[in-house]
């Protein structure tokens, strides 16, 4: 009788307790409301297959954050100077999960808008969240930041209150085609065939599709086209597809653990196509690049930035002091340093227009062109839909560990090895 | 589990009082305060209750444990979207197709898969949901692992599609949860879902007694996928994008039977109740902690599950029962103490 | 012709590594009836215990391998008497759930604790290295797992079959009361069995960092796989779950290979589905 009631008055006490959380847990953020601030929301995938990424981007805004509010005279970026912008307001973020499902991230967006009452949102690094997110933000009339989606379609929307920073899956596609004609005119490359590798979700395909388009349009014939299912146990039949088709080249969209796997399995099967290119995936990740050590070499790939740019954004390695502190000293990548740029922009419009009417700040961000160290060629301008027409790339080579300028050859630092040094050489 | 001991816990006809209060107060809420948040997981609630009740059909009262519903569930999502996106129509036909196919498609894949029992059968029904998952991510017509995303269309009933305010989808959650709760209470009573239970109790004995435990099975299954996909259907004009993970994956098929059982399977109210605890728990811990990025609401989801699970195998109907047990039994100890300490 | 050799034996080798995956499933789940919806949750586990022995303290997959085993044999233990010792003689669903919750739970707290990041161990003494038989490629890691799995597999086969303790496992997994009027403590039977199940899954995990990256979301599909596997193998049959790990990789790498890397899965989940229509009970199952 008595462990019955002591049984039932746990649980009563447990369902307080859990009541007591959830009942005044959100309210807390609310108390800042008297203040002078602006709140911001964030959606990123923090759990799940692209976590990693996910959190790295959250940094990557909460950096951009520390410079806006605070006085960093040191640091050589617009708004770093002075505290706060609009004469002492703060930005103060309101953080959510998409956990990397579309309709987490759209859930998340209501909420951060009615909810958390932000002002604007930035997200969501996978595509596939920031289409039915920015599709919340633009239905209430609020900005929709995306750094780092690579999808076009996402600003062949015609949205209003959408704007990208990253360059498109379409833009590098042709990127990579030029860098093979370019091969093919400089080092008598001959390479005639493509392969394309990518993960079987809305990225990979999506970046598979544009790369055939402009393998098309360029003279190349795609020999295979290898889709996979992002967290294999295995690549093997997938390597031994593109070893059977044998491509000159292999364009590859393939993120994280796979890109690892993928590249060992290469090496383990003694494939190697003579010139490798990918997109915003696990090639430019430093610590995948860093860990696969010797076998991550002489493999290329397009990117925003890397801590091997600092010749040609000096401004950046400031911030990157403040980012690293939060990720246990991990650099900036491609990714992630598109989103504080994001934040800086906004940033700089709300400031330029002069108040916080979404429409005015809008029409800012539409009429100017951005200064913005930390984005390669130092500049942002958005076109109708809202993608950054000045958004560059640079495709790299990672040559004895380091990311090596290649392409455009006007920016390069290095020579490409071409083709790749087969495996037994290295 | 056993309905009758519910019923007994809440007298006789108990969730029926409370299902006809909540009628009555629920069209009401929204205009309590126009909060898009409470709003949002009012109408998950509803929409993950209907659901669970349609899996509570063939999982609860007939005691087939299916891990397969995603797949109808993605059917019915993939009706409304193909209706929408490709053809442009509003998605009513596409809702209707999909209930048509979700059942088809039910009564073809359970018919084989009957035949196994126990754990065998319900890793096959992952096995199935893997098939369509990976089937559908390669499946260019429906729009492959691009899914498919809605174009902005007019809003209203005639569209299903709001866009400002949560209302329309709320009353429409509604209805989807009234057609799946009425259902499932005339089943109760109806001598079909006698045979349901039969089933479930023994096979054998079932069949003994001039019941076609095959035939039943899968009616049953077919009227769970078709409720299943109307859902479906509900959940992509709610989300306005589809794509196979989000639909058609084990996460989705697990949360059919989670709710259920935790409520308490084979309920009537049970998949409300699982619902109305498990929804708000999953949304608010998410706002509260997900933020924060460690997956802190995660953990705790996961230990929450495993604390009810093992402490209260009958779900949540299981713990009012308790309580209202443990009163009585205070009650008649009262009773009796004041017995004797009458002269 | 090579191509196919070479195909096959790559399945056969990621064949071996679901087997010794499933093993540990097969016996838990033929003692007790219990799925362990975690399983593949405890496969992660091992694996980073064997990333952090080599990443701080320098020892090699193969030694941490023990290292890994032990540990998942504790996690098994604790997890039986934590948890599934209340859902015994319950409906099955209801371990199902828990391990369930179980799998998210750790999955979520290895995330929080070693972060996202994906870890691949470098400079192990196996990685990356082949052994050329021909023209044909052997990558000697997973070589190495495959013999693992055969002596891992094989020692419990005899453990089960060949030892008192084994027949008092079978005596417990035919009949609970029984075996206990027979003065077996089925309550040790059933902690030592989860702990040996978590064992055979440990080893597995501690020596795959040598050639396959950690990361809180790894177990997943190998746990998956393993389900079918032991199902298709039939109710606890340690020989049926080794053949249907075999037989799940080789399907896995013609599938991938002959028809398109994506119908890999499909092909894998399609052959269980095809075993079991036929066989209702798995290819060894009574």
């Amino acid at each position: 009788m008595s462990r019955q009631v002591s049984r039932l008055n746990r649980w009563i006490v447990c369902l307080a307790v859990l009541a007591l959380l959830l009942g005044f847990g959100p309210r807390v953020g609310s108390a800042l409301a008297a203040e002078k601030v602006i709140k911001i929301g964030t959606i990123f995938p923090l759990t799940g297959p692209v976590a990693t990424a996910g959190q790295r981007c959250q940094a990557a805004v909460q950096t951009a954050v520390e410079i806006i509010n605070g006085k960093h005279p040191d640091i050589k970026v617009p708004l770093a100077k002075q505290e706060g912008i609009l004469k002492g307001y703060k930005i103060v973020l309101v953080h959510a999960d998409s956990q990397g499902k579309p309709d987490v991230g759209k859930a998340e967006a209501e909420r951060l808008l009615n909810q958390e009452g932000v002002w604007a949102l930035i997200g969501s690094y996978n595509s596939a969240v920031s289409k039915p997110a920015s599709f919340v933000a633009e239905r209430m009339k609020r900005i929709f930041m995306c750094g780092s989606s690579s999808s076009a379609a996402l600003t062949q929307r015609d949205m209003k209150y959408f704007f990208r920073l990253a360059p498109t899956d379409a833009t590098e596609s042709v990127d990579f085609v030029e860098v093979l004609k370019w091969a093919n005119k400089k080092n008598k490359a001959n390479i005639k065939t493509l392969g394309v590798i990518y993960e079987n979700s809305e990225f990979g395909k999506h970046a598979a599709e544009e790369a055939k388009k402009a393998a098309a349009a360029g003279g190349f014939k795609v020999v295979t086209d290898v889709p996979f299912t992002p967290g294999a146990t295995n690549l093997n039949s997938e390597v031994q597809t593109l070893k059977k088709a044998n491509p000159d080249a292999v364009f590859g969209a393939v993120l994280g653990a796979d890109y690892s796997l993928w590249v060992r399995t290469m090496k383990q099967a003694n494939f190697l196509p003579r010139i490798v290119i990918n997109y915003c995936s696990g090639y430019q990740d430093p610590v995948i690049a860093k860990q696969l050590g010797g076998d991550a070499n002489y493999f290329m790939g397009s990117s925003g930035y890397s801590p091997q740019f600092a010749s040609l954004m000096p401004e950046v390695a400031a911030v990157e002091k403040i980012f690293k502190a939060k990720t246990g000293g991990v650099p900036f990548d491609g990714n992630s340093i598109q989103e504080a740029v994001a934040m800086l922009v906004l940033a700089q419009a709300i400031e330029k227009a002069g108040s916080l009417d979404t429409e005015k700040v809008v029409n800012a961000l539409n009429a100017n062109t951005w200064d913005s160290p930390l984005s390669l060629g130092g500049k942002v301008k958005f076109a109708k839909g809202g993608q950054n027409i000045l958004a560059k790339s640079i495709v790299t080579q990672l040559q004895d560990g380091q990311y090596k300028r290649i392409f455009p050859e006007k920016m390069a630092d290095a020579k490409i090895v071409f083709p790749m040094k087969p495996w037994d050489k290295r | 589990m056993n309905p009758k001991e519910a019923n007994r816990v809440l007298g006789k006809d108990g969730p029926w009082l409370v299902f006809a209060a909540l009628l009555f107060v629920m069209p009401f809420v929204p205009f309590v305060g126009e909060n898009s948040f409470r709003m949002h997981i009012m109408i998950l609630i509803l929409l993950f209750a209907a659901m669970s009740q349609a899996w509570n059909i063939i999982g609860g009262y007939c005691g087939q444990v299916s891990f397969g519903h995603s797949v109808f569930f993605g059917i019915g999502a993939y009706g409304a979207g193909m209706a929408v996106v490709a053809y442009g129509v509003p998605p009513w036909p596409g809702i209707l197709t999909g209930m048509i196919v979700a059942a088809a498609v039910a009564v073809i894949i359970s018919w084989p898969c009957f035949k196994l029992s126990g754990h065998y059968f319900a890793i096959a029904t992952f096995a199935i949901v893997e098939i369509f998952n990976r089937g559908f991510l390669v499946w260019d017509w429906v729009g492959g692992a691009l899914g498919l995303d809605y174009p902005l269309v007019e809003e209203g009933l005639w569209n299903l599609m709001w866009h400002d305010s949560k209302t329309g989808y709320y009353y429409c959650a509604l209805v989807l949860f009234l057609i799946t709760f009425g259902l499932v209470r005339w089943l109760e009573g109806h001598r079909f879902g006698y045979y349901l239970r039969a089933v479930r109790e023994g096979q054998e004995t079932a069949e003994s007694l001039g019941v076609n435990s095959t035939a039943v099975k899968l009616a049953a299954m077919a009227l769970s996928a078709a409720l299943a996909a109307l859902c479906g259907a509900f959940f992509v004009q709610y989300n306005l994008r589809v794509d196979p993970p989000m639909v058609m994956s084990l996460d989705m098929s697990m949360k059919f039977v989670l709710i259920t059982v935790l409520g308490g399977s084979g309920t009537l109210v049970g998949p409300l109740l699982g619902a109305t605890v498990l929804i708000p728990l999953q949304e608010y811990s998410r706002a509260l902690w997900g933020g924060l990025g460690g997956g802190v609401d995660l953990i705790v989801f996961g230990l929450l599950i495993i604390i009810i699970v093992v402490k209260q195998p009958a779900g949540i109907i299981g713990i009012i029962r308790d309580i209202g047990k443990h009163a009585a039994r205070r009650r008649a100890a009262g009773k009796e103490e004041a017995d004797h300490g009458a002269p | 012709m090579e191509t196919l050799i070479q195909v096959l034996i790559d399945g056969l080798l990621s064949g071996m590594v679901y087997a010794l995956v499933a093993a540990g499933l097969c016996i838990i789940w033929g003692v007790m009836d219990v799925i362990n919806f975690a399983h593949g949750e405890y496969l992660m586990v091992g694996m980073y215990v064997s990333y952090w022995l080599g990443f701080l303290a320098h020892v090699d997959p193969l030694v941490s391998v023990l290292a890994s085993g032990a540990f998942v044999f504790l996690l098994g233990a604790l997890t039986y008497k934590l948890i599934i010792r209340y859902t015994i003689r319950r409906p099955g669903l209801v371990a199902l759930l828990a391990t369930f919750g179980l799998a998210m739970f750790l999955k979520n707290l290895c995330m929080n604790r070693f972060s996202p990041n994906f870890r691949i161990l470098s400079d192990t003494w196996l990685g990356g290295k082949t052994f050329l038989v021909g023209s044909l490629i052997l990558p000697v890691p997973q070589l190495a797992a495959g013999i693992l799995s055969l002596v891992t597999i094989g020692l419990l086969y005899a453990l089960i079959n060949g030892t008192r303790f084994g027949w008092a496992v079978q005596a417990t997994a035919m009949d609970r009361e029984a075996a206990e009027l027979m003065g077996i403590n089925t309550e040790r039977i059933y902690v030592l069995i989860f702990g040996i199940g978590g064992a055979c899954v440990g080893f597995a995990g501690g020596i795959m960092p040598s050639y396959l990256a950690v990361h809180p979301e790894v177990g997943s599909m190998f746990g998956l796989i393993a389900f079918v596997c032991v199902a298709m193998g039939g109710f606890g049959s340690i020989p049926g779950a080794f053949l249907a790990g075999l037989l799940v990789g080789i399907v896995e790498a013609l599938a991938g290979f002959y028809i398109a890397p994506v119908f890999k899965y499909i092909a894998v989940f399609g052959l269980y589905l095809a075993v079991v229509f036929l066989r209702p009970k798995g290819i060894f199952g009574w």
